[in-house]
């Protein structure tokens, strides 16, 4: 009999402490600590109790709605359910919240970037792996707080309004589902933990789609966020070209360029705008530059294409093209 | 002659190949310019056409109203098509919480077989 309760025993610690809750050192206390807010309760986030399988739709509903786009969850059915999953994946969520004209920015996958971004007051939708082994559960809910001195957080999840969570566990099962977490921004809004990469491909994400005045805007704040960076200036002149204005985008892929002298997309665009505009001595030394610097990256087949096509051009400058 | 120069043009519209004489502009799009400063260049490999049917198809296939797959699909990024491509069977589908009460089940009925607890009495 004894040995037999040992081995109950080994099966409930393999099935609990297998995984990985048990040697957790707290979180937030250090972040509270360090400056952030012992307790935050973001008590206004709207709450969706959802229908069987659909906290995707729920959760959604529930940051968007925080953002200022107000969307029932019964809304979003038809936008991101799977049936055949019987759930929601991350793609078409942020598929759907650029659909309702708000940024999907995925949080950088820190404990920091999670707790900072409420902390700010925007509750932030994040997926949990529940459940064990054979049996994984996955669920998406929203952490609208936490509270440092009693190890918990806050959580709209399922048909709880305000679920209390420990730290431990809700850290253990972030942990487990990839660390995975996105907020929606208003356009022109920057994340309150802002990271460059996941900002600007949650922008062009907007363009991509055909959003693109919500795109500019991002893309504006971007500029403004990130002087030392190229590509913001770049996609701005990318929606000039769009447009159809062509010397707006050659003096914006010029601006990228002078922003970050190594960027060969910026060249290698501006050296094709200034072909289209009948520059061949500018266009020439361009995408000379830009062949240089693409040399070996992703982009030199491209690169080459626009240098075959700028050799192939007329010599001589059409009136009004820029010397530099 | 003439013919030959309209069949050799025909095929070339066929085959949607570019010719010098139907110069395109070649500028890199911005989420292409993403994608060469990120991992994302790792799936750019893939077809974007081919992936965008594979995704309507798989869409359809898990029950997708017909009415709602293509504003599903056009709703998605290129990296997004991709990454549904080629792993959407993989990727985790959030749903509820409800298999945690199956893992309470499985202990239980665990422990029920072991004889440490008595709770299910039809069970011998």
């Amino acid at each position: 009999m004894r040995a037999r309760r040992l081995a109950c025993a080994a099966v409930l610690a393999a099935l609990l402490g297998g995984t990985g809750c048990a040697t957790r050192a707290p979180v937030l206390e250090p972040l509270a600590a360090a400056g952030l807010p012992g307790s935050v309760d973001l008590d206004g986030t709207p709450f969706h109790p959802q229908e069987r399988y659909q906290c995707g739709p729920a959760a959604l509903a529930t940051v968007l709605a925080a953002s200022g786009a107000a969307v029932t969850p019964e809304a979003l059915v038809p936008e991101v359910y799977l049936p055949g999953r019987q759930g929601s994946l991350q793609p078409e969520l942020m598929a759907s919240t650029r659909t309702h004209g708000r940024v999907p920015y995925v949080l950088p996958p820190t404990t920091d970037a999670l707790f900072a971004t409420v902390a700010d007051g925007v509750p932030v939708l994040l997926l949990q792996k529940l459940g064990a082994g054979p049996f994984p559960g996955w669920h998406y809910a929203v952490l609208v707080g936490y509270d440092a001195g009693q190890e918990i957080v806050l959580l709209r999840s399922g048909t709880t309004r305000r679920k209390a969570m420990s730290e431990r566990h809700f850290l253990a099962t972030w942990d487990r589902g990839g660390r995975w977490a996105m907020i929606a921004l208003r356009p022109g809004d920057l994340p309150p933990v802002p990271d460059f990469a996941s900002y600007m491909t949650a922008a062009a994400g907007l363009e991509a789609v055909g959003r693109a005045e919500d795109a500019r805007l991002a893309y504006e704040a971007a500029a403004r966020e990130w002087p030392g960076r190229a590509l913001p200036e770049l996609a701005l002149a990318n929606l000039a070209y769009a447009r159809g204005d062509l010397a707006g985008a050659e003096r914006g892929f010029n601006a990228a360029a002078r922003r970050d002298p190594a960027d060969a997309a910026a060249r290698n665009n501006r050296a094709e705008v200034l072909r289209q505009m009948g520059c061949a001595t500018a266009a020439r030394r361009e995408v000379e530059r830009a062949r240089e610097l693409a040399t070996g990256g992703p982009l030199e087949a491209t690169v080459a294409a626009t240098a075959r096509q700028v050799a192939a051009m007329p010599p001589g400058d059409a009136p009004g093209c820029p010397v530099d | 002659m003439t013919n030959r120069f309209v069949v050799y043009m025909l095929c070339l519209a066929l085959l949607n190949v570019g010719s010098p004489l139907v110069a395109r502009a070649e500028l890199i799009g911005t989420l292409q310019a993403v994608e060469a400063t990120t991992r994302a260049q790792d799936l750019a490999t893939v077809n974007a056409t081919l992936a965008r049917d594979e995704v309507r198809a798989q869409f359809a296939a898990l029950g997708v109203d017909p009415a709602q797959v293509d504003a599903r699909v056009a709703a998605l990024t290129d990296t997004e098509l991709r990454q549904l491509s080629t792993q959407m069977a993989g990727l985790p589908a959030g749903a509820d919480a409800l298999a945690v009460i199956g893992i309470v089940f499985l202990v239980l009925l665990i422990l029920e077989l072991v004889g440490v607890i008595d709770i299910f009495k039809k069970i011998p």
